[in-house]
């Protein structure tokens, strides 16, 4: 049985757990490394993006007609041969299904792989009936046998080692398997379940896509499983999702086009199956299949017509958003998901199995937009995951008093900025001089928080400074906003300072407008839409974009989420629409701005070539996808950019959090280090204040040599006289 | 594409997903060639379960001179026995190796679903480069119910303990494509 931790303090302690099991952090390493190689290679040669907007624009339009959808398939399919049955909820399902099974006689079940199935529990239901049901999947079957949910959505036994699979294969064999020899295992497993299939009279599968136009099921698989199960049994049922319903073959052979590339980095799986009606069936007295479809509902149908989450519906079920998940990566699908796992499962968890099961599991998100980025029908997971939060609170009633705290202050500016003025002042006794970090942490910090130190607060913020240090430049060749951000303002202005020499000797007139805030960010993680829309109209209030031909952020979290979280958060509020599109568009990030705005050369910095690694930071990369400015900069800048593995993976920041989860940010950071420190590097260069936090504080910790930067400083530090 | 490319990448991206594969000139090579693969494995049994009645004959022949077993339908009776299935593959998709079987038959399905190497053959001109060029064919056959259509990709295979590629789960072991090239002359 699959139990979810429904509780913060219950699955802190699973994810202890979890994290403790290191074959498993190693086993998802170790694919997520292999997948991003083979992904790449199945795609190379195809136009991804097209693909992947012609889906998602195709799953939309089905998603408006599910109902047509469904009638159609049903008479093309009846008209074959088939019945075809629509389940509300999860429990008809599986009462449909025992009743089919009654009615005709069964006592034993194969089933193929199906998550569909998984979400109905039916399994359960199919035993406490009295029939006997044997999953044939190797790794079902590995899972049914260990009475386990599976921990990966392609992939349900990606958590064992061989040798649990042996010792496993031993005691229901009664016969000792070699336990390093994976293909004994395999053939254990065809011997075992073979049987099975010969005596089985029922064959249950599930389907990944239903063809409306001819009422045909579309199975793919690689095992040859699914066919022997809608062979050999006289009667087969197939429980299908709504949402697999397509309207037609091309839509179908689009999405098979796709799927196995995305999921596992195989061009094709070994088999794909379309079964269309009753076929011939020499163990059934008609000599034909019983066959009944049964298309499942649970909360489908209203969840298509909801504005905002019917996207989640468009999902085949790939699996990649674990794939790439960093939090997946270190505490694997078991602590990520309840019956669907991975960044998908944390939305629809909350919908399929209630928000006792999703309260917990919802909050373990980075934002770091991996699998937003990867996703083939472009859902948007992370902001879905933060809408399903805000959902929970909001059916809950209570907001942690965090939350509360949080939206008063950050609603108003001044108390906001006050604020931290006071508490720069009364951090001073914990502050170790010269580093500016905590000495101690406050004794709210638990032990899991020493993974890294804390800055300390600047002890003069940025806004404070300006007004003494403002250039007053001569003919500037343009004017920008910086548009600060709370970390760069609060807590290292000194790279805002790095921003003044360069803009001063490439004759840029900045200006830093007093008005602006947090860009709300925060509250967005923290799922308050409320407090969000509010800075966001300040800080609009504040920049006003006719002034500047550009507005720059040192911060890629901030420039990622005025471009696109603005547009989400004011999308009803008409009167901003045009300020906000002008703001948006002269919106750049630092290492743009100083490559294709002022063409930086070269001859303007001193070739030291000091040996620098990069971490991409997630926002810039995949918020605003900028890849090639920031490594130009670097050579430009005179560096020696050192390519370093993985850096486009998060650093285990985001935010809150990394105080909300130090254990698994304290993990992802371990290894981003570690991979910095291999590259041989004597400083990691990044472009968010906010990583640059995590990353010193992790650098700090472990007395590393390698220093930590934001791009503004190392360039400006290169920078010749003129 | 000229048909020879469509064959060579046929060839090639089967052979990535470790199909044997090749080319033959003849309805005989292709019954010699499953009688040897069989004695070659130490197989003991054969299907052809879409074989006309002139080559079935032959193959009949072959077998008996080989000492194989060649089992008759209905192919249920022989779940368990069946070696080697001989069947045709309807079309192939040059772009993945893929094989296409109009499986509406339970014979066929039995044959290539429980033997434990599949050899088909398949002529060469009906080697197309993608699945697009097939749809038009395929909606036809799915318009016509009941049917039960095949795309095979290789052999059976998993990955589910350790992300270990083995060969031969639930599906045949191996699989042996012959292209056949039509003969101008
Ligand atoms: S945004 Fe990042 S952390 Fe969150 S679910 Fe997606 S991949 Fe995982
Ligand atoms: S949400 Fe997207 S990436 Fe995740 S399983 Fe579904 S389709 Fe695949």
């Amino acid at each position: 049985m699959i139990q979810t931790a429904q509780d913060m303090k219950t699955y802190r302690d699973r994810i202890r757990a979890a994290l403790e099991n290191r074959f498993l952090r190693k086993a998802l390493d170790n694919f997520a490394s292999a997948y991003k190689v083979s992904r790449a290679k199945a795609f190379e040669g195809i136009d991804l993006e097209t693909l992947k907007d012609q889906i998602a624009t195709g799953k939309d339009q089905a998603l408006t007609q599910l109902e047509l959808l469904f009638n159609r398939f049903k008479a093309e399919a009846e008209a074959a041969g088939a019945v075809v049955h629509l389940a509300r909820t999860a429990r008809e399902a599986n009462e449909i299904i025992a009743k089919i099974g009654r009615n005709n006689g069964v006592t034993s079940i194969v089933k193929s792989k199906s998550m569909t199935a998984e979400e109905t529990h039916l399994n359960d239901h199919l035993e406490a009936e009295g029939f006997n049901v044997t999953e044939t999947d190797l790794g079902e079957w590995i899972i049914q046998l260990r009475h386990e949910g599976p921990s990966h959505m392609v992939m349900p036994a990606i958590h064992l080692s061989r040798q649990q699979v042996g010792t496993l294969f031993g005691d229901v064999t009664q016969t000792p398997v070699d336990l390093e020899d994976i293909d004994r295992m395999v053939k254990v497993a065809r011997k075992e379940l073979r049987p099975a299939f010969l005596a089985a009279d029922m064959g249950i599968s599930g389907a990944n896509l239903a063809i409306a136009e001819t009422g045909t099921l579309g199975i793919i698989s690689n095992e040859g499983n699914a066919r022997l199960t809608t062979t050999l049994p006289r009667v087969h049922v197939a429980l299908v999702g709504l949402d697999k319903l397509v309207p037609d073959l091309s839509a179908a052979l689009r999405i098979i086009q796709v799927l196995p590339k995305n999921a596992t980095g195989q061009a094709l799986t070994s088999y794909v199956t379309f079964i269309t009606g009753a076929v011939e069936c020499g163990a059934s007295d008609s000599g034909k299949k019983i066959l009944h479809i049964v298309f499942l509902d649970n909360g489908r149908l209203d969840l298509a017509k909801d504005p905002v989450f019917s996207e989640a519906l468009r999902c085949i079920r790939c699996g990649a958003c674990s794939n790439v998940c960093p939090v997946y990566g270190k505490v694997g699908g078991h602590t990520l998901g309840h019956v669907y796992i991975g960044a998908i499962g944390l939305i629809l968890t909350y919908f399929y199995h209630g928000k006792d099961n999703a309260r917990a599991i919802v909050r373990n998100c980075l934002n770091c937009q991996a699998c937003k980025s990867v996703c083939p029908v472009n859902i948007d997971l992370p902001y879905l995951i933060k809408k399903v939060y805000a959902n929970i609170l909001k059916d809950e009633g209570t907001r942690p008093a965090k939350n509360t705290v949080l939206s008063t202050v950050m609603k108003n500016r001044y108390l906001f900025h006050s604020l931290l003025k006071m508490a720069s002042t009364l951090q001073k006794p914990l502050v170790q001089k010269e580093a500016g970090v905590l000495r101690h942490l406050p004794f709210i910090f638990g032990k899991a928080h020493e993974f890294r130190t804390l800055p300390a607060l600047a002890k003069k913020s940025f806004r404070d400074q300006w007004p003494k240090i403002r250039p007053q430049i001569q003919n500037p060749k343009y004017r920008v906003a910086l548009f600060g951000g709370c970390v760069v303002d609060f807590v290292s202005p000194e790279q805002a300072l790095s921003l003044v020499r360069l803009l001063t000797r490439y004759n840029v007139q900045m200006e830093y407008p007093m008005g602006q805030s947090c860009c709300g960010l925060p509250a967005m993680m923290m799922a308050e839409e409320q407090t969000a829309m509010a800075v966001a109209v300040q800080n609009l209030d504040a920049m006003d974009p006719d002034r500047y031909d550009y507005i720059v952020v040192l911060c890629a979290s901030c420039g990622s989420h005025l471009k696109e979280g603005y547009s989400r958060l004011l999308a009803d509020t008409s009167e901003v629409t045009e300020k906000l599109r002008c703001l948006q568009d002269k919106l750049i990030d630092f290492s743009s701005f100083m490559v294709n705005v002022l063409k930086a050369a070269p001859e303007d910095f001193l070739q030291n070539q000091t040996r620098v690694a990069y971490h991409s930071p997630c926002h810039l990369c995949r918020g605003l996808g900028v890849t090639r400015e920031p490594r130009e900069l670097l050579q430009t800048a005179g560096l020696d950019y050192a390519p370093c593995k993985d850096e486009d993976v998060c650093c285990g920041f985001g935010g809150s959090y990394s105080l909300e989860f130090p254990e698994i940010s304290a993990e992802i950071l371990r290894q981003k280090l570690d991979n910095v420190e291999n590259t041989g590097a004597e400083v990691l260069v990044t472009d968010c204040p906010g990583c640059v936090l995590q990353l010193r504080g992790g650098m700090d910790k472990r007395n590393s040599r390698v220093r930590v930067q934001h791009i503004a400083e190392v360039v400006a530090e290169n920078l010749k006289d003129p | 594409m000229k048909h020879h490319e469509l064959t060579y990448r046929m060839k090639e991206k089967a052979e990535l997903v470790q199909a044997v594969v090749t080319t033959v000139c003849s309805m005989e090579d292709v019954l010699r060639y499953v009688v040897d693969l069989t004695l070659r494995q130490n197989g003991k049994s054969l299907v052809a379960p879409c074989l006309d009645s002139q080559n079935r004959q032959v193959l009949e022949t072959f077998c008996s001179a080989a000492g194989l077993t060649f089992l008759h339908p209905p192919l249920r009776n022989h779940l368990t026995d069946i070696h080697t299935a001989l069947t045709h593959a309807d079309w192939a998709i040059a772009e993945t190796g893929t094989l296409v079987l109009n499986s509406a038959s339970e014979d066929l399905r039995i044959a290539t679903m429980l033997s434990e190497t599949h050899v088909a053959w398949i002529p060469a001109s009906r080697i197309l480069p993608d699945a697009v060029a097939l749809s038009d064919r395929l909606i036809e056959t799915m318009k016509s119910p009941p049917g039960y259509m095949s795309f095979i990709t290789g052999a059976s295979r998993t990955a589910d303990i350790e992300r270990v590629l083995a060969i031969g789960v639930h599906g045949p072991q191996t699989l042996h494509i012959l292209i056949m090239e039509e003969n101008p002359s």
